[in-house]
């Protein structure tokens, strides 16, 4: 139990991470205004910046769905499993 | 074995507290003595280290406590540097990701628009603004006793003085915040409200009116502690509190 607590942890902090990173370097046109959740700061994105811009995605639903997974879906699961093998024993 | 069986059973970690069923079995340490490679090397490690502990407990003339300490090497030092690690690695990587914008210098002759102190002392600047509690007195004839701002000031006095004093009110034993719940509810109502104090120092850049924010500071840090309070009774009952107890019990009793 423990143990799926750190996965999900470590997933939404390594997604949170990367996500900040990218929309620091992107999305913060200013020190004094809108903080990673600004307007786009490039006007052209290269290769590069394309392929970051996806990875801010990525990281963001990494982190979202990670924690989702380890401390909500994994769980239910497995309390499925042992209602259902309750039942049937 | 022919000591144990005379002794009475101790549970303090100084004996092994463990007696083989029958003779056929194998003792604890006779199955480990079997066991070769790491598995031998973790088992001499430990055996090593509680002997230590048993040594130390023996010599001491302190309290007989149900867990001394773990050596600090490896055990402490190990744990120390994979924090200090961690730490520094995110300190290198932040500052080489997200470099600070470095602004331009403070102009020294412009008064700033908005005056504040660092954010940490947003707490103090926030009880200089407890003017509304400041009693109108009816025998002064509606005027008050002293100015906002002196209010103001000892009000600091007053909440610094109790923060003093607090060590000395609860000189308990206890050291985890179950064992105390009331005041456990106290410490949280003090970190709530050094919080909330703190947003009323800047009510006018909080999204909020300022009257609803000012009553919000108070009520707040009393909300907090009846949920504490009530949280953490609710935590003294069940097998793992009386676990979690026996092993938290290190200092000595009053």
């Amino acid at each position: 139990m423990a143990d799926e607590f750190m996965k999900g942890f470590a997933c939404l902090m390594v997604g949170g991470l990367g996500w900040m990173t990218i929309k620091g370097w992107y999305n913060t046109p200013s020190f004094e205004g809108a903080q990673l959740t600004g307007e786009l700061t490039i006007e052209e994105p290269t290769t590069f910046d394309q392929i970051a811009l996806f990875m801010g995605d990525a990281f963001f639903w990494f982190a979202v769905l990670g924690a989702l997974t380890f401390w909500v879906v994994l769980p239910l699961i497995s309390e499925f499993q042992t209602y259902l093998n309750e039942r049937s024993a | 074995m022919s000591d144990n069986d005379t002794d009475d059973v101790r549970t303090d970690g100084s004996g092994t507290g463990i007696v083989s069923p029958d003779d056929e079995t194998p003792a604890w340490s006779e199955r480990k003595e079997r066991t070769q490679g790491l598995s031998r090397l973790t088992y001499e490690y430990f055996e090593r280290a509680r002997r230590e502990d048993q040594d130390l407990r023996q010599q001491s003339d302190y309290v007989e406590r149900d867990v001394l300490a773990f050596p600090a090497w490896p055990h402490e030092m190990m744990r120390n540097i994979a924090l200090t690690s961690f730490f520094v690695g995110m300190i290198l990587f932040v500052s080489a990701t997200l470099p600070p914008e470095m602004p331009n210098p403070a102009n020294s002759g412009v008064t700033p628009a908005i005056i504040l102190p660092d954010w940490y002392l947003y707490w103090s600047f926030g009880l200089l603004k407890l003017g509304p509690l400041n009693p109108e007195l009816s025998i002064l004839g509606g005027s008050k006793l002293m100015a906002d701002r002196t209010y103001g000031v000892l009000a600091n006095v007053v909440v610094v003085g109790f923060v003093a004093i607090v060590p000395f009110l609860n000189k308990g034993s206890a050291r985890r915040p179950v064992e105390q719940p009331f005041w456990a509810a106290v410490g949280m109502s003090g970190v709530i409200f050094s919080l909330t104090i703190a947003a009323l120092s800047i009510k006018n850049l909080v999204p909020m009116d300022s009257h609803l924010l000012f009553d919000l500071t108070f009520l707040v840090p009393i909300v907090s502690a009846t949920i504490t309070y009530a949280v953490l009774k609710t935590m003294r009952e069940g097998y793992m509190f009386d676990l979690n107890r026996r092993y938290y019990r290190l200092r000595p009793p009053k």
